[in-house]
């Protein structure tokens, strides 16, 4: 097979690829082409079903905090990506967190990647999907 | 075959490819496990396994090294997933609920999902294997199914349901399940893949190595496809895991905000 072909049958897969979305479609609640990336304290923790929430205290320039929420995978598939209950993420962390824009809400974001203090980095949610496939 | 690129464009992918078996069977090097097998000489489907989009469970570095592991043993890429053969007016309901975005999908509102949906969820399930019957559990909605192999046909009294009613017989080394008696009220694979209650799926589970088993599905629906949906899986032994509880209502915020979206037409079509 040479290699044009392997290509364009990988592309074709690619393009053809179910949703894979955890559990509901991720297009209809978040926006794919709007990702945030925010600092802050984490400052309440849901371990639930069937997505995790977590909400990070943000201050802005002026000194204003706003409460971010930020939904995750959940607990199942976090512990089988090396996540611990109540010691990956815990209260007063301080964090960075890139997201997606809910369509619905302006503090609430679709969860990929939290950035902790010292640097190291967990998978906390799904890429950006169409929800469309 | 440049296996460096199948394994690159494949982690870009986001998913496992299934592998024909013939190919994996050939290229398994000297020294590993071989397929197990039951009392009966049957090959024994027993274990955890896990399917579908890995890195959504597994994380991306493990699904990337197992997709890796693929390209050394130079298992083939098997064709893309056809997209559904509707017939015109099940396309026209199709691409609605995808131009709707998936926020009709009922997996979204914790209903269980059908066959083969369920088993292609980023959650393990477990197939038990006995004599006479094969059990499936399925971590995500606590789902079961019960699959008689003692040659008993379908009940005369099925009630539509999810899951639909099992039965299996083996075809050679193939375990074959004829799944029937479907209510409506699923997706079969992913957003918008509706079916009638005609519709009727034969999986064929082949346990092609120790660590992985082929699953071919057939879907059959008079009512919505001009030919049968082929589709095809590979399942992957997770031998240290363990199915964990999954109660997906617990705190499905999702319900309020989908009517929320519904009522605003501007921020969900936009």
């Amino acid at each position: 097979m040479k290699t044009t072909d392997i290509v364009a049958i990988l592309a074709a897969a690619l393009l053809s690829a179910p949703s894979i979305s955890a559990h509901h479609s991720f297009a209809a609640e978040y926006d794919g082409e709007r990702p945030v990336t925010i600092s802050g304290t984490v400052a309440k923790i849901e371990w639930s079903n069937p997505h995790i929430h977590f909400y990070v205290d943000a201050k802005g320039d002026s000194g204003a905090v706003t409460q971010w929420k930020f939904e995750g995978y959940p607990p199942n598939m976090l512990i089988r990506q090396g996540w611990k209950r109540d010691e990956t993420l815990k209260l007063g962390d301080a964090v960075t967190v890139f997201a997606w824009r809910s369509r619905l809400d302006p503090n609430l974001g679709a969860a990929r990647e939290i950035t902790f203090a010292d640097g190291h980095k967990m998978t906390v949610g799904p890429p950006a999907g169409t929800g469309g496939q | 075959m440049n296996l460096r690129l199948v394994t690159v464009l494949g982690a870009l992918m986001g998913c496992v490819l299934p592998a024909p078996a013939a190919a994996q069977s050939a290229a398994a090097p000297g020294g590993v496990k071989p397929v197990p097998r039951a009392a009966d000489g049957k090959p024994d489907l027993s274990g955890v396994w896990i399917t579908g989009a890995l890195q959504l469970l597994i994380g991306e570095a493990e699904a990337r090294a197992i997709l890796q592991a693929d390209a050394a043993a130079g298992r083939h890429v098997p064709p893309p997933r056809e997209p559904p053969p509707y017939k015109p007016e099940a396309e026209a309901k199709r691409q609605e609920y995808i131009a709707r975005r998936g926020i009709d999908d009922p997996m979204a509102r914790c209903l269980i999902s059908g066959v083969p949906r369920i088993t292609t969820r980023p959650l393990p399930f477990q197939i038990v294997q006995m004599q006479g019957q094969v059990i499936l559990l399925y971590e995500a909605h606590h789902a079961f199914r019960i699959v008689p192999t003692d040659g008993r046909p379908h009940p005369d009294d099925i009630e539509p349901s999810y899951l639909g009613d099992s039965v299996g017989h083996w075809e050679g080394d193939t375990l074959v399940v004829d799944v029937t008696g479907f209510n409506e009220k699923t997706w079969l694979a992913g957003v918008g893949t509706i079916h009638s209650d005609k519709l009727r799926v034969t999986e064929r589970y082949t346990r092609d190595t120790y660590d992985t088993v082929v699953y071919d599905v057939t879907m059959e629906d008079p009512e919505v496809f001009t030919k049968p949906w082929h589709t095809q899986e590979i399942f992957r032994l997770r031998p240290n895991e363990r199915l964990r509880e999954y109660e997906c209502i617990e705190n499905n915020e999702d319900l309020l905000r989908f009517e929320k979206l519904l009522e605003r037409e501007d921020l969900f079509r936009k």
